[in-house]
């Protein structure tokens, strides 16, 4: 028998009525509870953000010629998952990413689904690659930093590594700005992908890095280099080093340390030829040093410039027996003749006059034993005894050059000092930045100080000219102009303890003209066949005064007049 | 009114192809600069110019010499505003490496 209809009727109204009640319950939850967060997670799924990389900066020399600059490159990529024959593709890819099949194989068979096969590819290989349409092969947009001048003044420029920050030399010291900030893009895309018209499309652009623009002479810089290559290779050097630099503004024309390595290159380069050896790398100077002693002491009248020494060749200090490099009887030498001649005993008897608290005093403020400020990575300070630290014997062999160390930048700006009026200037790479806009905002000046008076450094200047014109380092001479400067030959210390007998720095740092410098070159060549710093150093100084000369179009300018000296004029 | 929301919609969507085409094109061309830039900076580069002059026989002068311009004088005589005429004076005046 049927069931009445009216209970049937009632109870599919109630399904229905449920029904409804539960559709309307989920569309409040839909529409009205969680609309917010449904409508948040929808536009996500149609929101694209990416990031804009900022352009790197480029890195000029002191003419605005490129040094170091970003180029548009491509990473290229591979997806195992997709790649359909891993030989074949190999093969082919193998020609234009010069590398080898087997070195590809691999992440072209790696269980991922990501995998690089090279990274900073030029753009003109990477379309060739991608004209292939080889499945599982992706592209990426990256950048590839170039040094279009190769290995010149490779060790001061530095390198950036692959994700392109910089990781030496100006690179890393001027990473920041010169790496820009990266912007970002979000826009509302649909599902293939395009611009919803009229969706949201917001961009914060990136801010380009500033260029460098640096105090190096790119050309002279490049003669510079071949003169050293040449003089390291002609005297059997182990190395090699040049600095180059303005005594007024203390801004460097040129800074190069042989071997050397090409930042295009540098993965395969040697460790050791990367670094900046004039500014990272101490020695014990040696005679060079003889200036600081020289200058303290006029300085200090501790000596007068016409006073008579008589001087051994050899002198007992403490257990130790110190020796010129020349046996000779007691001669009779004035200051300048010590200088010209390179007596160390010489020297001594002039530090012993000053003793060790103005002696201290005055290295450190020709600025050894601390950094010159320059802001290169790795700068070295040297090394200067605290005087509480000296010894019997560290006044004595301080006055030539040894038991102390120094970089060549220090030593550089202690000649520039003396070329300066005895004003020390802090040595410079840099000389501005150019912004996005293109407008030059140059460094502030560098900040000096007075070491000496004027008339001191005056002194000393007519002492190192004779240096060149009758002294030990005539071989610096140049025709037609007065040279000022002064040789070095140092023991290299060993690290047990004492010196080598058979490794030797020989060195010369000078400036020209006299009487007014322009510029002040520091060369030094590490373990020479032939030690003295005036036969192996000062040819390589003549050859770099040379280029300089015509390079920054240096005149002749005055002559200065002798010192005060007993020994023969040459 | 449709139609016309429909060709807003398009004109809208044509625009917006031809600054994304723009920009690509924006892209492109700087990236043509800059290797425009690197190529000018490699053909420059000194290693490589020096390198193609000693291929071709050039070498450094073995000396310095120096043009020592005498002063101007009151008067410049007849035909000396001839650049050449006084560059031919200067070079009498020539004193090879210096005082």
């Amino acid at each position: 028998m049927n069931r009445p209809p009216v209970r049937r009727l009632v109870a599919l109204l109630a399904g229905m009525a449920l029904a409804m009640a539960t559709i309307v319950v989920r569309l409040s939850v839909l529409q009205v509870s969680q609309a917010d967060a449904y409508q948040t997670r929808a536009l996500d799924q149609r929101l694209s953000t990416v990031t804009l990389p900022a352009a790197r900066g480029q890195i000029l020399d002191r003419s605005e010629e490129p040094l170091a600059l970003s180029l548009p490159a491509r990473d290229v990529y591979a997806d195992p998952r997709y790649v359909v024959d891993p030989w074949a593709t190999a093969v082919r890819l193998s020609p234009v990413l010069h590398m080898a099949v087997k070195d590809l194989l691999s992440p072209l068979t790696a269980h991922t689904s990501f995998a690089y096969l090279a990274r900073q590819v030029p753009l003109s290989e990477a379309d060739r690659i991608e004209r292939m349409h080889l499945p599982g092969i992706g592209f990426l947009s990256s950048t590839r930093r170039v040094y279009p001048a190769g290995p010149v003044a490779a060790q001061v420029l530095g390198f950036v590594g692959v994700d392109g920050t910089g990781l030496s030399g100006l690179e890393l010291q001027y990473q920041r700005l010169l790496a820009g900030v990266a912007g970002r893009r979000t826009q509302e895309l649909d599902p293939s992908g395009q611009p919803i018209v009229g969706g949201i499309d917001v961009e914060r652009p990136p801010v380009p890095g500033m260029d460098l623009v640096t105090t190096i002479d790119r050309d002279f810089q490049y003669q510079v280099q071949a003169a050293l290559e040449q003089a390291v290779k002609a005297n059997h050097a182990a190395g090699g080093e040049v600095i180059v630099m303005n005594p007024h503004t203390g801004e460097i024309y040129a800074m190069a340390s042989y071997p050397w390595f090409d930042p295009n290159a540098f993965s395969t380069a040697k460790q050791s030829t990367m670094r900046n050896a004039p500014v990272t790398d101490a020695f014990e100077p040696g005679s060079v040093c003889k200036v600081i002693t020289a200058a303290a002491a006029i300085q200090e009248r501790a000596v007068r410039l016409d006073e008579r020494f008589t001087v051994p060749d050899q002198m007992q200090i403490g257990t130790f027996t110190i020796h010129d490099a020349h046996s000779h009887p007691p001669e009779p030498m004035t200051i300048g003749d010590i200088v010209a001649q390179s007596s160390n005993i010489g020297a001594v008897l002039v530090a012993q006059r000053l003793g060790p608290a103005r002696m201290a005093t005055y290295l450190s403020r020709f600025g050894l034993g601390q950094p010159t400020g320059v802001g290169f990575p790795g700068e070295s300070s040297g090394l200067l005894l605290p005087l509480y630290q000296w010894t019997d014997t560290s006044l004595a062999t301080m006055a030539y050059g040894q038991g102390i160390s120094a970089t060549a930048l220090q030593m550089a700006a202690v000649y520039a000092t003396i070329a300066n009026g005895g004003v020390w200037v802090r040595p410079r790479l840099v000389r501005g930045m150019v912004d996005a806009q293109g407008v030059f905002h140059a460094a502030p000046p560098s900040p000096t100080r007075r070491v000496v008076s004027a008339e001191t450094a005056r002194a000393v200047s007519e002492m190192l000219a004779f240096t060149v014109q009758s002294g030990t380092g005539v071989a610096a001479q140049i025709p037609g102009y007065q040279v000022a400067g002064k040789t070095g030959t140092a023991r290299i210390p060993k690290p047990s303890g004492g010196y080598y007998t058979d490794r030797d720095i020989a060195s010369f740092i000078g400036f020209l003209p006299a009487a007014s410098p322009d510029v002040v070159i520091l060369a030094t060549l590490d373990r020479p066949a032939t030690i003295y710093g005036g036969v192996a150093a000062a040819p390589l100084f003549q050859t770099v005064a040379r280029y300089a000369i015509e390079r920054l179009g240096i005149p002749p300018g005055d002559r200065l007049p002798l010192p005060p000296h007993l020994q023969p004029v040459g | 009114m449709i139609l016309g929301l429909v060709a807003l919609n398009a004109l809208l969507a044509q625009s917006s192809f031809r600054v994304d085409d723009l920009e690509r094109r924006m892209v492109a061309l700087s990236q043509d600069h800059l290797e425009l830039v690197h190529e000018q900076a490699t053909l420059s580069a000194p290693g490589r110019i020096a390198a193609w002059a000693r291929r071709h026989g050039m070498r450094l002068p073995d000396d310095i010499r120096f043009l020592h311009v005498p002063p101007a004088g009151p008067a410049a005589p007849a035909g000396a505003a001839d650049p050449l005429d006084r560059l031919q004076r200067t070079v009498s005046h020539v004193v090879d490496g210096g005082p």
